[in-house]
């Protein structure tokens, strides 16, 4: 539409028309989503109010009552200023639904009711919100009290993500609250999760048969539109590992734990190698790359994938060297050829590898997955490349030919339920032997300060030999 | 994610409670605001933040003092707070040593954001910062960080509308002028719209912002506009266009009246004392006096705790 300057602004009045008339499709689609947060607030505030007036009875009627009634009242738009006179202008103006802010309320709105984990990385609980009796898991933020730091980056950078995140498959953060010694720095806070009743991992380690493949297949589809979703939203996950999903009992997978989880926008911040629990870890930050992408995600869900099969982890290494020789033992040797420029990766360097034999260099994915199809094959072959460049992006595995053939994926609805832990009894503490969860927290402070607590470790790996054959 | 594009806004009924229950007159209070801004901007240049990171501090700060008297802490606490806070979770992180250096030198009597006339001679003697020194901002500091974040409920997300406006004058092929200086001008009232005691930033999306930044920067330029109201492309209304106009043009104006009104703010870093005085001079009781020493006190024990 450039032409000359002065057709183009002539030629406006259909061009308005026009844009008014995209404006207002797009305007209704974010409107209905607005409406839909805003009908949540609704609901949760009415449900607050009634609460509050009838103290006593808080039941479920309450949340459907309100439901039908917000959902019958149009959503509030802010107005600053009253509609404009439209005599001459027929444009509709973009408005978002946006809110204000208000002070974080007290965890005393709160009631616990049983602890679901604790371990090295925090505190969940099961607790039911005394307004209105529904349930939601408590997540207490892990603060290092005296930290030099303040509140731990990584805490406000989950806070942040799941503030912005809507999405079916990844887990929903209603808000946040915060402890009574509102002026003391180390003041606790918590998060206020939707509560999900199982953790992929407790499943899979308790259930006598393995997945069936059309299950797992639909478990694969919900991660992977979960993580096609914060890629598209410039979100790496960096902890995927079963114990990090969720189960629903009506079959619906959410992605959990955003504690290191980060934004990587334009231009790329400097991003930490040591990220991801030890056994979901991608050979390029095993071997310390320096710049690493959505790839590192795709890499996990690989691993996910032969574990949902298998029900055991894929590749249970005991440290970084031997993680790394189990991926080349399952993945094959890497070469110029197959992963191009990997010698310059800083661990890589000094890495002595074995005479390449042909059949020794391959990959053996193939022979120990030989209940899986030919399509599943070639796509776990490409999670699980070594190159990251040559991992398919989770949007593109969604389009898989895997996901197309028989067995279908099954519905949701017909999933299994499976006795709910969460629900009564602490979870089990997950892989007992994999090291990165306690070093993994400590990593937030990497990025600032520069000093590499709990590196040693890892640097050791840095010169390592290994031997094959 | 409409994040991207649209922030929070202060609701009426929160404005109006903020001015009913100030604890400031209305002319102080937005002195403190304008030189507190102006601070957090200082800072961001000596600590090489870039502008994108400096004005979401800004921006906090704003939002922050909507609901808590500025009365309630040091001006230049809340100001490191924030910046430090913003540059955190940003992808150019700051030390909370760097911040203490420089919020240190800029209340010395070196600093160069209050020139005194002559040239000022660079002493390090004058912002050198003992080890206790530090180590009292730093607790400030942090302290502040959990208290604005929690005022906040822990959302820190701005949408600026600098990218914005380099889109809109791109559509707008840049009103037929040179692209450096019709971007600068309006890049340039959009910084200055941080400072209005308006509160532009926590009253207004980032589209009306920038829109009206561009239509300032068209009208000193003498750029010839489209003649429809194309500010509705924009999603901004002839009204909220109008008062954003005149609300923008009008700062400078306000802070010539503030250098007269207030001739010793621009002296020195300002502090509570400061405004207490000049309270004091008006015969005005000033709010919350008694709380101020017990905070004080609070400072003493807690160094001494940490001993």
């Amino acid at each position: 539409m450039s032409t000359k300057p002065k057709s183009r602004w002539a030629s406006s009045a259909e061009d308005a028309e026009y844009e008014a008339r995209q404006k207002k499709e797009k305007e209704e689609k974010r409107r209905k989503k607005a409406q839909k947060l805003q009908e949540e607030e609704e609901e949760k505030r009415k449900a607050l109010q009634a609460a509050a007036s009838q103290a006593a009875e808080t039941n479920d009627n309450d949340d459907n009552d309100d439901a039908a009634s917000s959902s019958s009242r149009p959503s509030k738009r802010r107005k600053l200023t009253p509609e404009p006179a439209s005599n001459n202008s027929s444009a509709t103006l973009l408005r978002f639904d946006v809110g204000t802010w208000k002070p974080s309320r007290s965890v005393d709105n709160y009631d616990k009711l049983n602890d679901i984990e604790e371990g090295t990385y925090g505190w969940v609980a099961r607790a039911t919100e005394l307004a209105t009796g529904r349930v939601v898991a408590l997540k207490r933020l892990k603060l290092e009290a005296g930290d030099p730091n303040g509140l731990p980056v990584t805490g406000l950078r989950e806070i942040q993500i799941l503030k912005n995140c809507r999405h079916r498959n990844v887990v929903a953060m209603e808000e946040v609250v915060v402890g009574n010694d509102v002026s003391k720095p180390d003041n606790s806070i918590f998060l206020v999760l939707e509560f999900v009743e199982h953790d992929l991992k407790s499943i899979l380690q308790d259930m006598p048969e393995p997945f069936l493949s059309s299950e797992v297949k639909r478990l694969l589809l919900q991660l992977t539109s979960g993580v096609a979703y914060l890629h598209q939203n410039y979100i790496l996950h960096r902890d995927l590992k079963t114990s990090n999903l969720l189960l629903s009992n009506r079959g619906l997978l959410k992605i959990a734990d955003f504690g290191m989880a980060r934004y990587v926008g334009d231009p790329r911040p400097k991003l930490t190698q040591l990220v991801v629990t030890l056994w979901y870890r991608a050979p390029e930050l095993l071997l310390g790359t320096r710049t690493y992408d959505a790839a590192v995600d795709m890499w996990s869900v690989g691993c996910i994938m032969g574990e949902l099969i298998t029900r055991e982890p894929l590749l249970q290494g005991s440290n970084e060297v031997d993680q790394i020789s189990k991926v080349f033992e399952l993945c094959g040797v890497p070469t110029e050829d197959s992963w191009p420029g990997f010698r310059r990766l800083p661990n890589a360097r000094s890495l002595r590898l074995p005479k390449q034999s042909p059949l020794a260099s391959g990959s053996v994915i193939r022979a120990r997955f030989p209940n899986l199809t030919a399509a599943g094959a070639s796509l776990l072959n490409s999670l699980l490349a070594l190159d990251p460049e040559k991992r398919p992006s989770a949007k593109e595995m969604l389009e898989h030919e895997y996901f197309r053939q028989d067995p279908k994926p099954k519905p949701e609805s017909l999933f299994p339920t499976f006795p709910s832990k969460a629900g009564q009894e602490r979870r089990r503490r997950h892989e007992p032997d994999a090291p990165v969860r306690g070093q993994a927290v400590a990593l937030g402070d990497v990025d600032f300060s520069g000093i590499f607590q709990g590196r040693d470790k890892e640097e050791r790996g840095a010169g390592f030999s290994l031997r094959m054959v | 994610m409409s994040s991207l594009l649209a922030n929070p806004l202060a609701t009426p009924s929160q404005l109006y409670r903020r001015a009913s229950s100030a604890t400031l007159p209305r002319d102080v209070d937005e002195a403190v605001y304008f030189a507190t801004q102006c601070l957090t901007q200082a800072a961001g240049r000596l600590l090489q933040l870039p502008q994108s990171v400096t004005a979401q501090a800004n921006v906090l700060l704003a939002r922050f003092w909507l609901a808590e008297s500025p009365m309630a802490h040091e001006f230049s606490d809340i100001s490191a707070a924030t910046i430090y806070l913003v540059s955190k979770l940003g992808p150019l992180p700051r030390s909370p040593r760097d911040v203490s250096n420089v919020y240190a030198y800029l209340s010395s009597a070196n600093s160069a954001l209050f020139p005194s006339g002559e040239l000022p001679k660079d002493d390090p003697r004058a912002y050198y910062q003992t080890e206790a020194d530090y180590y009292a901002f730093q607790q400030r500091m942090l302290g502040l960080e959990a208290r604005i974040l929690q005022s906040l409920s822990f959302d820190t997300q701005v949408s600026l509308p600098y990218p914005l406006a380099i889109t809109y004058l791109q559509t707008l092929d840049f009103l037929s002028q040179p692209r450096t200086t019709v971007s600068l001008r309006t890049i340039q009232y959009l910084n200055t719209a941080l400072l209005s005691p308006q509160m532009l930033y926590i009253t207004l999306q980032p589209n009306a912002l920038a829109t009206a930044a561009i239509y300032n920067a068209a009208r000193d330029l003498g750029a010839k506009m489209p003649e429809h109201e194309w500010w509705e492309v924009f999603d901004v209304d002839r009204e909220e266009l109008g008062f954003l106009v005149v609300a923008m043009r009008s700062v400078e104006g306000w802070m010539q009246k503030l250098k007269e009104d207030f001739p010793s703010f621009g002296n020195n870093m300002l502090k509570r004392s400061m405004v207490e005085d000049e309270l004091h001079r008006r015969g005005l009781q000033v709010g919350n006096r008694d709380k101020t020493p017990r905070d004080e006190e609070d400072e003493v024990m807690r160094m001494m705790d940490s001993r």
